[in-house]
């Protein structure tokens, strides 16, 4: 099947699930809408898990097909946040580094989507200086224990496990990137800790995880350890340069279209469609397996930055002087208030610059 | 320096190094193509490269169009490539009308007869001449002796753009179907947005080399993460652009220039290309500081030039608007579908 009529797929679907009451569009739905009865209903459809194998329980699809899916359910702003960890970072993961016995253990049930997954990178004192982390695992006889507290983890109030990234050997001044290992961790496991961490808006994605003695056995080790930031790095790109660097705003944008006389809408659509096929591009490199580092780099900075325009448009627009539609102020404001964590998750803004001078040979 | 995908390798490092000599002999000055270089470049079948086999062109496509827009453009080269053989010699062909190596442009007529800034009008010997009648758009090739007037003007960076008037009661025009004329605005605007892309291309490849190179405080300025910064910002809106305008030259070649959607990819092409453009000039001129504002400097033939030809074929608040235009009638459901096809 083209993705032309992948799309028209997803767009029915869609339109279907709207017109049932079943959602309606919002801001940052990768992030924020958390609805499990709608990614048992996309799972239903084979749109999770898309690339997994079939004998792990997938669908045997290119990556540029997966692609093709996540972009139309950004566009429409559907309630993705449930699976959204697991299946764009947990599933690529686990079939490059995972045992046969995880993979069989989790790929299966996130590909249903009854497994949720979150990411366990930065620390109070780790954020963009990832090698600084400071939660430790210690080799005993039954496993590994692990120490410490990871901050800013989505969903880990309602998800099932995450990977967590850990020093299994002290830091190496020489090489502070060293001695790095990544576990998998179930949330409910004895000695972990989840707590809030409530946004400025009132809402609730983010949380602190605190590790007290959590005993992990050996089969939870993922990947090689000591090979933890490698492994955490080598999968940036598809975490840079995916749809939702540069839709998180777009039901806002389609708003736009229907008002009168909006600055900067021509600049914006433009800068998205141009954003579209920059994206496309890149996950057509990925797919091949091509170098798209510098490439992805550059459309989370490009995007974020657009997608945070699109709410600054939103609001210069929206005053007290004129009756809006119901739902757009609340779509206004959610603009406004998730914006600043677009250019800074995933890797700030200031540090994909430096990924970026680094691809020019600046650095 | 600029590749598209698609193109023989060999056959753009020839056309890189036929720009790059040329260029190197300092006679790329604006005004007249040099006839000697136009000379070469029709012997090596560059200069009608898209043109029909019968009618003596080289028969290639846009893709390999472009590289050598993109060759010359990179290279500082003024020449009228584009206007010859992708604007004049098409409109030509598309008519049934016989073509030669005269050097050509096209001028399309206001309803007195009059078209501003037509490209390289003044040193042409024929102007392909558009003009809409009662029934139909007509269009004429003319030899420029029946124009009553040529007066010379030019833009930015000097190159001709001449305003034209001729008496369209002394033509004979051959009637052309109105997609066409749509088509050939498109083309010329797609072409701009190829020389742009180019142009902001070079000038950050100029910018690079100048911050590795240049030492103040006791380092480079690369190491300075403000300049860092600088250029990364330029690297981004330039690699926007060039995937813009190569999505929408990829759309004209694999679907044809008449399908609907072709206008909004070229309106994305031209809105990107000229918003990279503000921030790869402001920045490029920043890195260089003063030396790149010196007329021996090359910079300013890469970010002048960009500026000059992000407003010709219409100017980017054009484009922007044609795009609002454009999402306006979509609205919100119709959006997405418009990017995403």
């Amino acid at each position: 099947m083209g993705t032309a009529d992948l799309r028209r797929e997803v767009r029915r679907f869609l339109a279907e699930q709207r017109s049932a009451g079943n959602y309606r569009p919002s801001i940052d739905c990768w992030l924020s809408a958390w609805d499990e009865d709608f990614t048992r209903a996309l799972a239903a459809q084979g749109w999770i898990g898309m690339t997994v194998p079939s004998e792990y329980g997938g669908h045997d699809r290119s990556f540029v097909e997966r692609f093709v899916v996540t972009e139309e359910l950004l566009a429409g702003g559907a309630p993705v946040a449930a699976h959204w960890i697991a299946d764009r970072q947990i599933v690529p993961s686990l079939l490059k580094y995972g045992t046969t016995q995880q993979k069989q253990r989790y790929l299966p049930g996130i590909t249903r989507g009854e497994i949720f997954f979150g990411i366990g990178m930065s620390e109070p004192d780790a954020g963009s200086d990832l090698a600084s982390v400071r939660s430790t695992a210690t080799k005993t006889d039954a496993g590994w224990l692990i120490n410490g507290s990871k901050v800013w983890t989505s969903g880990a109030h309602r998800a099932h496990a995450f990977i967590a990234l850990v020093r299994t050997s002290p830091v190496d001044p020489a090489n502070r990137h060293a001695g790095l290992s990544q576990f998998l961790i179930h949330l409910d496991s004895p000695g972990v800790q989840v707590r809030p961490i409530i946004s400025m808006s009132g809402s609730h994605h983010f949380n602190e995880v605190f590790l007290t003695d959590v005993l992990v056995p050996d089969t939870q080790v993922f990947g090689t350890i000591g090979q933890g930031w490698e492994q955490v790095t080598s999968e940036l790109a598809f975490e840079r340069s995916g749809p939702e660097r540069f839709l998180s705003t777009f039901p806002l944008l389609t708003q736009l279209t229907a008002m009168d006389d909006v600055p900067d809408l021509g600049r914006l659509v433009g800068r998205i469609a141009g954003l579209h096929q920059m994206s496309a591009a890149v996950a057509g490199a990925l797919e091949r397996r091509e170098p798209a580092d510098v490439a992805a780099a550059v459309v989370k900075v490009l995007g974020t930055s657009t997608e945070g325009d699109i709410a600054e448009a939103a609001s210069l627009l929206s005053g007290d002087e004129t009756a809006y539609e119901a739902g757009w102020r609340e779509l206004v404001n959610a603009g406004l208030d998730q914006r600043p964590g677009f250019t800074l998750r995933g890797g700030t803004n200031e540090v994909l610059r430096g990924v970026i001078a680094r691809g020019l040979g600046l650095r | 320096m600029t590749t598209i995908p698609g193109v023989d390798s060999d056959l753009s490092t020839m056309m890189h190094a036929v720009f790059a000599e040329h260029a190197a002999t300092g006679e790329n000055s604006a005004g007249t193509p040099n006839p000697a270089f136009w000379q070469s470049l029709s012997e090596l079948g560059l200069s009608r490269l898209t043109g029909s086999a019968e009618s003596g062109g080289s028969a290639a496509g846009w893709l390999e169009a472009a590289q050598l827009l993109s060759a010359a453009a990179g290279a500082g080269v003024r020449i009228p490539l584009a206007e010859h053989d992708l604007l004049a010699g098409a409109l030509l062909e598309a008519a049934s009308l016989p073509v030669d190596d005269r050097l050509r442009t096209v001028a399309e007529l206001d309803s007195s007869g009059v078209a501003r800034a037509v490209p390289w009008a003044s040193t042409a010997a024929s102007i392909v001449t558009l003009w809409r009648s009662a029934d139909s758009w007509l269009v004429a090739d003319v030899d420029v002796s029946a124009f009553d007037e040529i007066i010379p003007g030019t833009n930015l960076v000097g190159e001709p753009r001449d305003r034209v008037t001729v008496d369209t009661g002394s033509l004979r025009g051959t009637p052309i179907d109105d997609t066409l004329v749509k088509q050939y605005r498109l083309k010329g605007a797609l072409a701009r947005a190829i020389q742009v892309s180019a142009a902001l291309d070079r000038a950050m490849m100029l910018s690079c080399e100048h911050a590795t190179t240049r030492t103040q405080f006791g380092r480079s300025l690369a190491r300075f993460q403000a300049v860092q910064n600088l250029i990364a910002d330029m690297a981004a809106e330039s690699a926007l652009a060039r995937a813009a305008t190569e999505a929408a030259l990829v759309a004209a070649v694999q679907n044809g220039w008449s399908t609907d959607d072709l206008g909004f990819r070229v309106a994305v092409a031209r809105s990107c290309t000229g918003h990279a453009t503000t921030t790869v000039v402001r920045n490029a001129h920043q890195v260089h500081g003063a030396i790149g504002t010196a007329l021996e400097h090359d910079l300013h033939r890469f970010t002048r030039a960009a500026l000059a030809w992000r407003g010709e074929f219409g100017s980017v608040g054009y484009w922007d608007r044609r795009l609002a235009a454009a999402a306006a009638a979509a609205g919100p459901r119709g959006l997405w579908p418009l990017i995403a096809g």
